[in-house]
């Protein structure tokens, strides 16, 4: 056994994050690890990586007992892991992150810059990830980073190697490159431990599963033993359906319509429109300019020329305050960095953007807000315990939720929704799913930018493939995925 | 919820230990002069809560408060009634306030550059108008505001303090201006991306600390009777750790009107503690700052356990 997991317990002040973690990991194989948000599997393996100690239980790796201290001692036995979210030093080069902390031993503390970037070359070329070695980490997008912080655990060589959500800003085909990564650590004998939130990654990689419920390991087994509603079942303990499919509905008055929209350095001549009612996905590959469309419409990157009109007349959007007032919205692509606040309480958050209707001369009427924020709670399901509660103490999924009611209260008509389902467990993804669904169906035009091809099917009225900053085309609902992709990367060059 | 309490407790601690080891604490005459002393910090400490809740700080509160001082009591030296002196020396902080505002918000650079070099612009320019000498004509009904005469039994300046407070307390918890100013100090970009006119707010907050520093320049200036252009020296110092011995966070988006009232009132009875006990005031400053340090690593800490 490459590593072994027993009765592991973990409390945060008052909140149980881990009851009764057990998990074994086999030496080549790939171990997926599942359960919604917040059931303690990014828990269980900071504890494997040395990042928090556990308040009990017992871990063994290669047989002997062990318990890290941190990172580095846990580094040293032959244990990486590659973050959800980003653990890299924004001002340093690519090729100095992949290699922080291990630029090998001069003995007058020199960097051999040259080396380093020769090495780290290679490393990105066996991987053909779209990176360059000198490129500062800090201008890469969140799928870069990402790319940046498999190569510095690959790099390590370990035994064991913890995925967590390493696909969930990527593009499909960059999503297969992290699978032929895998294939080739499984066959090198190293053991992977793979988080998940995608159902169809798991057959194509997966050899054992272990899932997660609030805080305890209920399932164990090899996962052809196992069907994907039995999976889901045990994820979250009742039924759901597996996949979700949108009823479309008759597409009402048109809501937005964007022509000829140039936003400098990326986005050339865009023109399309969304109906009231209809819900438009929005494909294409990392950095074909999907959330730089969103930031353009919602004031952030000043657009250049073009013109944009909402339910029929042009608003010129300098400011995302002139974007609001428009009656547009953005649930963002980085929920944390931008959509919430997450040291404040619910109902700040929830009202952040429409304080003046709960507001009279001035002066908050704080009655007014719960009411407002506990209606919105109920209409999105949120799981939470009051509108006094820190936001930052609600899963991924209810995050989103606070962030989605935030531009309901607003009345906004036009809503752009930047990967809405990253880092959000299945049965939260559903609801997502639905409320678009609902909004949809009160009216309201939604834009829906994703990299998973399976949820624009699942949602989306029409398709609109993003390439290199332009519009590559329109498909109906039912394209094939393949369709998607073969407009998105492999048609030839747009023409100039 | 025991870091909450702390101040409190540290509080009330030095309150029962003073009242023990010095017979002359629990006097009348002693308790006035601690309130006295301490209003001058806690008013300019109000609107340093203000800032640090919207993510900022102002290191030139000091030199606002010479500033505000000198410009109201060079109006009464030039004949202006007292009230209307009052009002000039709050409108020349609040005139100092909106430049630091303006500056952070049009050229985007941090506040803390900002206000270290407005801290020697705004004390140079005090310098300059009065060739560094002080006023001392004054009207001498304008004692009144520093050291009056008690109404019920408490000192006018507790008086003025409390209006502040309550009025501050009012603004960050009941008003659309203080729910800006915590999301702004929370998440700038959820802020601005939520349409909240920044900018606007960042500007007002720093008008308004500027405005209460003012204040409180004038109440220096009626407690030494004399408009002095080294006044404050090292104030912003005291400010900034009452706030954040109150609970205020130095990352924006947490502070509170009685958190801050607690912590300036800790650090008056330290110094007050420290006279009637005879310690050498030179020490004064060495214990500010380790309060100041000790504050910031108990609410790290406290964060640190928090996050998951």
């Amino acid at each position: 056994m490459l590593l072994e997991l027993a009765s592991i317990q973990k409390r945060f002040g008052g909140v149980t994050a881990l009851r009764n973690g057990n998990c074994i990991v086999k030496a080549g194989e790939v171990h997926l690890l599942m359960g919604e948000n917040g059931a303690g599997k990014s828990t269980l393996m900071k504890i494997v990586a040395g990042m928090i100690s556990p308040d009990s239980g017992e871990m063994r790796f290669r047989g002997e007992p062990v318990r890290f201290r941190n990172p580095a001692e846990a580094a040293q036995s032959g244990i990486a892991m590659v973050h959800q979210e980003s653990l890299l030093a924004p001002h340093l080069s690519v090729a100095e992150n992949i290699f922080l902390g291990r630029e090998g031993r001069h003995p007058l503390g020199w960097i051999r810059r040259r080396e380093i970037e020769a090495r780290a070359r290679r490393l990105i070329e066996r991987h053909t990830f779209p990176l360059q070695a000198e490129a500062l980490v800090g201008k890469l997008s969140p799928a870069g980073k990402q790319m940046v912080e498999i190569c510095r655990a690959v790099e390590q060589g370990p035994s064991l190697l913890i995925f967590d959500e390493p696909t969930s800003s990527l593009t499909e085909s960059e999503t297969r490159e992290v699978f032929r990564i895998v294939q080739e650590l499984r066959l090198r004998e190293v053991g992977v431990i793979y988080i998940t939130h995608r159902l169809e990654e798991l057959r194509a990689i997966g050899d054992r599963v272990t899932i997660l419920r609030d805080g305890e390991t209920v399932h164990s087994c090899m996962l052809n033993e196992l069907s994907t509603d039995q999976l889901i079942q045990h994820m979250v303990g009742r039924e759901v359906n597996s996949l979700y499919r949108r009823e479309p509905l008759p597409p009402g008055d048109e809501m937005l319509r964007v022509t000829g929209l140039t936003s400098e350095p990326l986005l050339k001549d865009i023109s399309f429109t969304v109906r009231a009612g209809e819900i438009v996905g929005m494909a294409g590959l990392i950095g074909a300019g999907r959330t730089e469309l969103c930031r353009a419409l919602f004031g952030i990157d000043p657009i250049d020329s073009g013109e944009v009109q909402v339910g029929g007349k042009t608003v010129r959007i300098r400011t995302p305050r002139d974007a609001v007032r428009a009656g547009i919205a953005l649930v963002p692509e980085d929920r944390q960095r931008a959509g919430l606040a997450t040291g404040l309480a619910i109902a700040p958050n929830v009202t952040m953007a429409s304080l003046r209707s709960v507001c009279s001369m001035g002066f908050l009427k704080l009655r007014s807000e719960r009411l407002l924020t506990t209606e919105q709670g109920t209409r999105l399901r949120l799981k939470y315990d009051g509108p006094a509660q820190l936001a930052r103490r609600l899963s991924g999924g209810n995050q989103q939720k606070v962030v989605i009611a935030k531009w309901l209260v607003t009345g906004a008509r036009v809503l752009l929704f930047d990967e809405p389902t990253r880092g959000v467990d299945v049965g939260a993804k559903m609801e997502v799913f639905e409320t678009m669904d609902q909004l949809a169906r009160s009216g309201a035009a939604i834009l829906m930018m994703s990299s998973e091809m399976a949820e624009i099917q699942a949602v989306a009225d029409r398709v609109l493939v993003m390439r290199q900053g332009r519009l590559a085309g329109e498909l109906p609902r039912g394209a094939s995925q393949e369709d998607i992709l073969r407009l998105a990367a492999f048609e030839e060059k747009v023409p100039q | 919820m025991i870091q909450r309490l702390l101040p409190f407790a540290t509080l009330v601690a030095l309150f029962v230990g003073l009242a023990i080891a010095s017979p002359h604490f629990l006097t009348g005459p002693n308790l006035s002069t601690v309130i006295r002393q301490t209003t001058v910090i806690n008013i300019m400490a109000l609107g340093m809560t203000l800032i640090i809740i919207s993510g900022g700080i102002d290191l030139s509160v000091g030199s606002i408060l010479a500033f505000g001082g000198f410009m109201g009591t060079l109006a009464m030296r030039k004949g202006y009634s007292v009230p209307v002196a009052i009002a000039i020396g709050i409108a020349a902080g609040t005139m100092c306030g909106l430049l630091n505002g303006t500056l952070i918000t049009r050229l985007r650079v941090n506040p803390f550059i900002v206000t270290l070099g407005t801290m020697g612009i705004y004390r140079g320019v005090t310098l300059l108008i009065s060739n560094g000498l002080p006023v001392h004509e004054i009207p001498l009904k304008f004692a009144i505001l520093g050291s009056g005469t008690d109404i019920f039994g408490i000192p006018i300046v507790l008086w003025i303090l409390l209006v502040c407070a309550v009025a501050m307390h009012v603004v960050l918890e009941h008003t659309r201006l203080g729910r800006y100013a915590f999301s702004i100090g929370s998440n700038p970009d959820a802020a601005f991306y939520a349409g909240i006119p920044v900018a606007f707010h960042v500007t007002s907050v720093y008008a308004i600390a500027g405005g209460l520093t003012g204040l409180s320049g004038m109440i220096e200036a009626s407690r030494l009777m004399s408009g002095q252009p080294t006044a404050g020296q090292g104030y912003e110092l005291q400010a900034i750790a009452a706030v954040v011995i109150g609970g205020g966070s130095l990352r924006g988006g947490e502070g509170s009107v009685l958190g801050t009232l607690v912590g300036a009132f800790i650090m008056g009875l330290l110094s007050d503690g420290s006279d009637l006990l005879g310690i050498n005031p030179y020490w004064q400053p060495i214990i500010i700052g380790t309060v100041i340090i000790l504050a910031v690593w108990l609410d790290e800490l406290r964060k640190r356990r928090g996050v998951s």
